[in-house]
């Protein structure tokens, strides 16, 4: 097969996972699992935009989120009604409290703009090298926090942003989530994709093959950037209000757990990761809430879903380094498994 | 000119607590490559071991609270080291980093769930908010101590690093690790020398941390710690003297911002020192001391 079918193909397969968790949880769930699912998308399309940059690099990118809440915030400031933007954004910038957009409209120009801001910080963060690229995109998650809680007039502040149209769904979430494994997939195989991750293993022999390694994780990271933008779009039309708490460091760990947990070298670890980490999480999230199981009145615990990400993360990696997944495709392995067995197969009869 | 004294001295004592911090970070990058997020929590153990001492001890006095503070940083740094460092010394730097995190989120739920979300009172001696006045200044003692701290620290270390040979086997480490070895070192004893030295740097930051703040809370590491990161990285990842100069340069920064950006957007101080380090290092990407990595070189 040639190599960007059978990535096609690879890809195709592992979106069918969340279209089937998605028709499942529609068929049969109730209100509260949908619910759970929905956000569950959210955080899927956010951890394979980290795949695409973190994974394939090997930069460990702790600022991700604050492409969540750029897209986030651009969507639901364009689509507030007038009517609303008037009581809550009266003096927005840019003659924004006399705008209004679709969500279509929003969704475009939302990740238009987390796109093109994601381009000129890429410029700055991939000019480091490895540990202080990770620091200085963790100072990044800081500088937009810190925009978002003091421009009172474009973001309400620290107080939630609210009435925003809900203007998505499973089914659209559950499409887009689809197609954003099958982009991470399809970049994971591109050439690009390859002589990065040959960058990541050796970055010097890379450079000295003629792998021009700083404008390759430019790329990764824009394009990372925007379908992270889409998820915080996403998010917006689904919750309906935000604030600036949304998009910090409770996000940031829960997506990192999924990463890691799964294996942040392939999209299949990703995906896997995401559906884990979701299932423990509102276990863990159920026994927090102090639960009453088999007559026994369990005690509220606070801080016990803080534990199980940090415990997950640091677990996998002391015992597992590159996650469940490994460095492999799912397909990969099943195809190489099912090529072996037939080769012994032969020297049997051969034999 | 009063106000252009203090203001100094505000840069002075903030850079000497985020030297002291980077400087502890440096250390232990230099030597086993490990970027240790969750130095922070080195400080929040000190606060919340003060104060537990405070609660159950009921000292008559605040000044014994100083050295078990620091004595709680020091163990936290071999503790952590021992646990969760040594079992991943020879994997890539990222899942370094990333256990740290791991690590340094369960330390803060810990303090979530044992004790409260909400900060606790730790008291300081009532002698480090005093004031002294020199001719028409006036000075808080605390300031003068972050600075004469901050100095002799950096002095003993300098001693050490140059004069013992556990110094010179950590200098060498941060070159080559394998040789330190092979001439006869214990890999062991130069790591728990490294982490040591780091908790005790992060134990005086601890103090003077809480003694600015009053109290101890499950978050109060992050935001210093991550001026240290900052602070490190615009000196130069891994360099030791990079470490000093960035934390200083990273203190006069913020206090320059804080006096010249007008009210309505004193908010947005540390955007501001951000994208004015992300600025320096678009023009040196290594860092001030820093030196860009070559083929061959120890693996950061």
């Amino acid at each position: 097969m040639r190599p960007y079918l059978r990535s096609l193909a690879g890809g195709a397969a592992l979106a069918a996972l969340p279209i089937i968790i998605g028709v499942l949880i529609m068929l049969f769930a109730s209100g509260s699992q949908v619910r759970v699912t929905n956000i569950f998308f959210i955080n899927l399309i956010v951890v394979l935009g980290l795949q695409v940059t973190m994974g394939n690099s090997n930069v460990a990118n702790l600022g991700h989120i604050s492409f969540m809440g750029i897209g986030a915030y651009v969507a639901g400031i364009l689509a507030i009604p007038i009517a609303i933007k008037s009581t809550i954004l009266p003096d927005a910038p840019f003659g924004l409290s006399v705008v209004e957009y679709g969500p279509f409209a929003a969704t475009l120009v939302a990740v238009a703009v987390t796109t093109a801001i994601a381009f000129v910080t890429g410029l700055v963060i991939t000019r480091q090298s490895g540990i202080a690229a990770t620091i200085v995109t963790l100072a990044w998650l800081v500088i937009v926090h810190v925009v978002f809680v003091n421009w009172m007039d474009l973001t309400r502040g620290p107080r939630a942003l609210y009435g925003i149209p809900l203007s998505t769904n499973i089914v659209w979430l559950m499409f887009i989530a689809a197609a954003v494994v099958i982009a991470a997939r399809v970049f994971r195989d591109s050439k690009s994709g390859v002589q990065l991750r040959a960058s990541s293993e050796d970055l010097h022999a890379a450079a000295a093959m003629g792998v021009n390694v700083r404008w390759l994780r430019l790329w990764a990271w824009v394009f990372s950037g925007a379908i992270i933008g889409l998820g915080g779009v996403m998010y917006a039309f689904l919750i309906g209000s935000m604030s600036p708490k949304s998009f910090y460091f409770e996000t940031t760990f829960l997506t990192l757990a999924m990463l890691i947990l799964g294996g942040m070298r392939s999209v299949s670890g990703a995906v896997i990761g995401a559906i884990m980490v979701t299932v423990g999480f509102e276990f863990m999230r159920f026994i927090e809430g102090a639960p009453e199981i088999l007559g026994v009145q369990l005690p509220q615990i606070f801080g016990l879903t803080g534990f199980f990400l940090g415990g997950t993360i640091v677990v996998v990696l002391a015992l597992r380094p590159d996650g469940l997944v490994g460095n492999e495709e799912l397909d990969e392995m099943i195809e190489r498994r099912i090529a072996r067995r037939r080769m012994r197969a032969r020297v049997a009869a051969d034999g | 000119m009063e106000y252009v004294v203090q203001q100094a001295l505000n840069a002075l004592s903030i850079g000497g607590e985020y030297a002291l911090l980077a400087l502890g970070l440096a250390i232990v990058f230099s030597v086993m490559g490990l970027v240790n997020f969750a130095h922070g929590e080195f400080i929040t153990i000190s606060g919340y071991t003060m104060y537990a001492l405070f609660i159950f001890a009921a000292p008559t006095s605040a000044w014994g609270l100083l050295p078990i503070g620091i004595l709680a940083s020091i163990t936290a740094a071999v503790v952590f080291e021992r646990l969760a460092f040594r079992p991943i010394r020879n994997a890539p730097a990222t899942t370094g980093l990333l256990t740290a995190f791991g690590l340094s989120i369960i330390v803060k739920n810990f303090f979530v769930t044992v004790v409260a979300t909400r900060s606790k009172a730790v008291p300081t001696p009532e002698f480090f908010t005093e004031m002294i006045t020199i001719g028409t200044i006036n000075i808080q003692v605390l300031q003068i101590l972050e600075g004469a701290v901050t100095g002799v620290a950096l002095m003993l270390l300098l001693i050490l690093l140059r004069h013992t040979n556990i110094g010179l086997a950590m200098r060498a480490a941060s070159t080559d690790f394998n040789t330190v070895r092979l001439m006869g070192i214990r890999a062991n004893q130069v790591v728990l020398a490294a982490f040591a030295i780091s908790g005790f740097l992060a134990g005086l930051a601890a103090i003077f941390i809480i003694a600015r703040r009053g109290a101890a809370d499950p978050f109060m590491g992050f935001a210093p710690v991550l001026k240290a990161f900052v602070a490190a990285v615009l000196g130069g990842f891994g360099s030791l003297a990079g470490a000093v100069v960035g934390g200083f340069a990273l203190g006069i920064a913020e206090v320059v911002f804080q006096v010249v950006l007008p009210e309505s957007i004193a908010g947005y101080r540390d955007a501001f020192v951000f994208l004015f380090v992300g600025g320096l290092l678009i023009l040196r990407p290594q860092g001030i001391f820093g030196q860009s990595a070559q083929f061959g070189d120890k693996e950061g």
